[in-house]
């Protein structure tokens, strides 16, 4: 069965200048789709395309057998969640505010979230561990917890796709884990499939250590030719092919479980 | 908000309204006890024969009553729709006049008065310019059958001074002794030289803007989000952006038609209400009505009960809201805007 089905996707802002050409995969129920390539190779455009906020100058994006640009708003938001990879804060609304525009779709024009609204977000902000954060003004979280706030409210929407652009950029190592972690809950235990766009190649390892359904896909100048397991697609070869860096692969028990790991070691001269 | 503070603060919003417009139609050089002005609006309502002078019936129910209404709806409007728009363009330094209705309502005041030379078409024409102000600037910001927050306030911008400069063209061909001098005072502001008439005219768009804005308050947290996550979050942007804008329009340009251009309400009064009842529209819609209303009212009756001729409402408006904004601005240290 497939959930969202992308075919020949190309985009330009330009006439004849594509970010990116010919896109194609499928997005399969409980897996995730990690999108990963240098920066600027066109992640966060086709990231755009996918939310429905740029339209494909050609090619089709599909769920189910509806292209995504004939959804109305509130439909889409049924299906398809989408955490930023940056959030502008303009007013100190409290996590709850924040949190509960999850349910937005489930409202008509005229009115807002009820109280079986307000328990569902709350229910959210148990489940990625900010237990009694509901009155704090959200402008005054850290990064990290901001960005497990926006990963709640896309939890709130109860779609079976989220997309995530960069979640964990700007985040330490801590925080990192926190938010792989919560990643790896959402597909394991709510079946939700994620397609998320990184450069941290570990993080695909990462899933694929968790026994997460992972696939790559590796985007390199616009087009995406590598599409497989971590193991098969982010190998020494591949990342010198698109990135122009030595790697190195290594794997460690120290956890408990043999886990493996990427680490760059020079530029490619 | 916690449950007790709510009520208590949900109870105050409704309160002080009342109070201060019971305070009003007593206060003035003119004093009428509350007693009084009970039994006269009672006898107003009931049509009983009046053991009061002719003249207090006169000042409660002629002069001051239409006056603390059209005031309590002047401030409800302006301080909703400025909270509106700051929530909608996701900016705490705009109001209601951030798309050029009231640069529009001033060209159109002006021009009433320069060709016409009429009162009864200066609140029409002040409305009519005001609404097409904005349609300019919707217009002028619309890129790609979208509305993008940027190119809306550039656009605005861009029609205020338009109108701006229109209007600086119709005060140099004016007459000097008798044109210029209305022009001026219209743009102060001001409540004293409305008609019943007036007032209940404009209070039908004031009445549709604020109960629109009250029915989709909510719909303004999720657009100050930004587009791309409201629509992610399952809304129509253009559609409820174009909404927001109408019903706030309509708001302001039924104020400024009858009042003039009052400024500082529609930036201030939202912050105020932000201290009481936080961020969330839900609540700062309702509350900035409330304060609004309370404010014109007491910046009007301190307009003419003061000296013995009126000063102009924008003149007291700015007077008292400008070192009051500091003094809460001092007192919760910026909390509410970090």
């Amino acid at each position: 069965m497939t959930l969202l089905s992308l075919k020949n996707v190309s985009f330009a802002y330009l006439k004849n200048k594509y970010i990116f050409k010919n896109i194609c995969f499928d997005i399969q129920p409980g897996e995730i789709f990690c999108i990963m390539g240098p920066n600027g190779c066109g992640k966060s455009t086709l990231i755009d395309n996918i939310i429905g906020i740029n339209k494909p100058l050609s090619g089709t994006i599909t769920l189910g057998d509806q292209s995504i640009f004939d959804l109305k708003p509130k439909d889409f938001a049924q299906h398809i969640a989408y955490v930023p990879q940056s959030h502008t804060k303009t007013f100190p609304y409290t996590v709850l505010d924040v949190v509960i525009m999850g349910r937005t779709f489930t409202t008509s024009f005229f009115s807002s979230p009820n109280n079986h609204q307000r328990s569902r977000a709350i229910e959210s902000l148990y489940q990625v561990g900010l237990k009694g954060f509901e009155n704090r003004l959200y402008t005054e979280l850290s990064g990290g917890e901001l960005q497990l706030v926006l990963i709640a409210r896309a939890l709130t929407q109860d779609a079976e796709i989220m997309v995530l652009d960069e979640p964990t950029a700007h985040l330490d190592f801590s925080h990192e884990l926190m938010v792989m972690e919560i990643i790896t809950w959402l597909v394991k235990e709510k079946n939700i499939s994620v397609i998320m766009a990184t450069h941290f190649l570990n993080q695909a390892y990462y899933l694929e250590n968790a026994k997460v359904k992972t696939r790559v896909a590796l985007m390199n100048q616009g087009e995406i030719n590598l599409i497989g397991s971590p193991s098969e697609i982010l190998t020494e070869k591949h990342l010198k092919d698109v990135f122009h860096i030595i790697t190195t692969l290594g794997t460690t028990s120290n956890s408990g479980e043999i886990q493996k790991y990427i680490i760059p070691l020079k530029k490619d001269v | 908000m916690i449950k007790q503070k709510k009520i208590i603060t949900l109870f105050l919003l409704i309160i002080l309204p009342f109070l201060f417009f019971l305070g009003t139609l007593c206060i003035g050089r003119y004093y009428v006890s509350i007693h009084d002005v009970f039994l006269v609006l009672w006898e107003g309502i009931t049509g009983t024969t009046s053991d009061f002078s002719s003249e207090t019936t006169a000042v409660v129910l002629q002069i001051r009553l239409p006056r603390a209404f059209l005031g309590a709806l002047v401030g409800a409007a302006l301080g909703a729709s400025g909270a509106a728009f700051q929530g909608l363009f996701r900016n705490p330094l705009v109001s209601g006049g951030i798309l050029g209705v009231s640069s529009g309502a001033g060209f159109g005041a002006a021009l009433a008065i320069v060709f016409f030379n009429n009162i009864f078409l200066t609140p029409i024409f002040a409305f009519f310019f005001g609404i097409l102000a904005v349609i300019l600037s919707y217009f002028a910001g619309r890129i790609d059958n979208t509305s993008p927050t940027i190119t809306l306030v550039l656009g605005g911008v861009i029609i205020q001074s338009i109108f701006s400069a229109l209007l600086s063209l119709l005060k140099y061909v004016a007459d000097t002794a008798t044109q210029l001098p209305a022009i001026t005072f219209w743009l102060m502001g001001s409540l004293a030289s409305t008609k019943t008439s007036d007032i209940f005219l404009s209070s039908i768009p004031m009445f549709l803007g604020i109960t629109g804005l009250l029915a989709m308050r909510y719909r303004l947290n999720v657009l100050s989000m930004g587009d791309r996550e409201a629509k992610t979050l399952g809304i129509n942007v253009n559609l409820n952006k174009l909404c927001i804008i109408s019903f706030a329009t309509l708001a302001t340009a039924g104020a400024v038609c009858v009042s003039g251009v009052v400024g500082w309400i529609g930036l201030i009064i939202p912050h105020i209400g932000r201290m009481f009842v936080g961020n969330d529209n839900k609540w700062l819609i309702p509350a900035s009505m409330s304060l609004g209303a309370c404010f014109v009212i007491l910046c009007d009756t301190i307009c003419r009960s003061l000296t013995g001729g009126e000063i102009p409402l924008g003149i007291i408006t700015a007077l008292i809201g400008g070192p009051f904004f500091i003094y809460l601005l001092k007192k919760t240290k910026g909390r509410n805007w970090s």
